[in-house]
């Protein structure tokens, strides 16, 4: 603690130093360095640079499509966490509580279109994002490994998207699946053992629902908070976002 | 004892130390992700058997085709010849259709022959004819790993 800290400490009673012992409220930052460590210091604040460039703050150089990527990501993880609640990965019953959540689950429509279009709206805009990145080339050195990290989320949002696609246990899901493990199994030598990998039996059924339900709910969801982790700590390391390097 | 040679051996012990864990834990890593993927790999399966039972020959009248959509498969009958045609579609297994000029596969149009033959669409390869046996209770039963060569019949006393 600086002295001015101490100093503000010292002037509150009880109540205000349990509230302080929570929420750490300090002096207004006077200095630079004081308002780097305002940033630093906080949980919440601490994701940003404590410096970013003027420019590459202006909303025209990122469209904000990062950020939109990954507040759909949140929007999907809380909405799916909710669908779960009412959700049974088994033949005999994916189905109909799909349609229970259409039908007597209260808030069970809303949160259900809400996951289903913000899932489509997460590939698009990470596609978006991809373009935007390529089309400005911040994937060129030295934000090239960010660039590989960037397509694997691509990937995994898609896994996503197609572990999702079978849960609804219709006709559509069903054949869907089918459709695209047998594609799988078109790889050379190891694509038959690839699909029923996948699948968990040679044909779409109890157990591939079950697999996509695991990978969709845990697997997938975990590699992807911890990648994208890594690719905002990689944005900073690289020297934060990309502009024209006559900025520099 | 000069100073380069006490300061060479711990050197020297330290970098065997440090490959030997290295490898100790390399091996770990690749024989947890070996272990992980022989888990993952079912030994046992839920699904429908693919050796199953059809039912006497009498169930299916001579000259006819009947489709088990459950199977996936049409048991065909000529006469004293029994035989089981998959009719999961070679291109990306969707179910085909018994048509008037053979099979159609809804999906993504491949046409098929009566012998199961491919004469259109994207499908790579025939129809497969499966192996079928009598049973001493006088089922059919059909092994659907064992693929024969199309008109392969199963003969019935009759």
């Amino acid at each position: 603690m600086s002295i001015r800290e101490v100093a503000v400490a010292d002037e509150a009673g009880l109540l205000g130093r349990i509230y302080r012992s929570i929420f750490r409220v300090r002096p207004v930052p006077q200095t630079e360095l004081e308002r780097s460590q305002a940033v630093a210091s906080n949980f919440f604040f601490h994701i940003h640079s404590a410096k970013v460039y003027e420019e590459t703050l202006k909303f025209k150089k990122t469209l904000g499509l990062g950020l939109f990527s990954l507040f759909t990501f949140v929007v999907l993880v809380i909405t799916g966490i909710l669908l779960m609640f009412y959700y049974v990965p088994a033949p005999e019953q994916a189905y109909q509580r799909m349609l229970d959540l259409r039908g007597v689950v209260s808030f069970g429509t809303f949160l259900r279109n809400m996951h289903r279009w913000g899932a489509h709206a997460m590939v698009g805009l990470v596609i978006l994002h991809m373009m935007r990145v390529y089309l400005t080339g911040a994937h060129k050195a030295p934000r090239e490994l960010n660039w590989v990290i960037g397509v694997v989320l691509l990937l995994l949002t898609l896994f996503l998207s197609f572990t999702g696609y079978l849960l609804p246990w219709d006709q559509l899901a069903y054949w869907a699946i089918m459709v695209g493990t047998s594609i799988a199994s078109y790889a050379p030598v190891v694509g038959d053992q690839i699909r029923f990998f996948l699948l968990g039996d040679d044909d779409v059924g109890r157990e591939a629902l079950l697999r996509f339900y695991v990978l969709h709910v845990v697997v997938l969801p975990a590699v992807l908070s911890a990648l994208i982790g890594l690719h905002f700590w990689r944005i900073r390391k690289d020297g934060g976002l990309a502009r024209p390097s006559t900025d520099e | 004892m000069s100073d380069h040679d006490s300061k060479a051996a711990p050197k020297g012990r330290r970098e065997f130390l440090t490959l030997l864990s290295g490898s100790a834990l390399t091996v770990a890593g690749l024989a947890t992700a070996g272990a992980s993927l022989v888990y993952l790999r079912p030994r046992v399966t839920y699904g429908p058997p693919s050796r199953l039972s059809v039912g006497k020959p009498e169930l299916y009248g001579s000259g006819s085709q009947v489709a088990l959509p459950e199977a996936k498969m049409v048991i065909r009958r000529q006469g004293n010849k029994v035989a089981a045609i998959s009719t999961v579609c070679t291109h990306l297994g969707c179910t085909v259709n018994p048509s008037e000029t053979g099979f159609d596969c809804p999906c993504h149009g491949s046409t098929y022959d009566e012998r199961g033959e491919v004469t259109g669409g994207p499908a790579p390869k025939a129809l497969a004819w499966y192996r079928c046996t009598l049973a001493p209770n006088g089922e059919i039963v059909v092994d659907k790993h064992q693929v024969v060569a199309a008109d392969t019949f199963l003969e019935i006393q009759s």
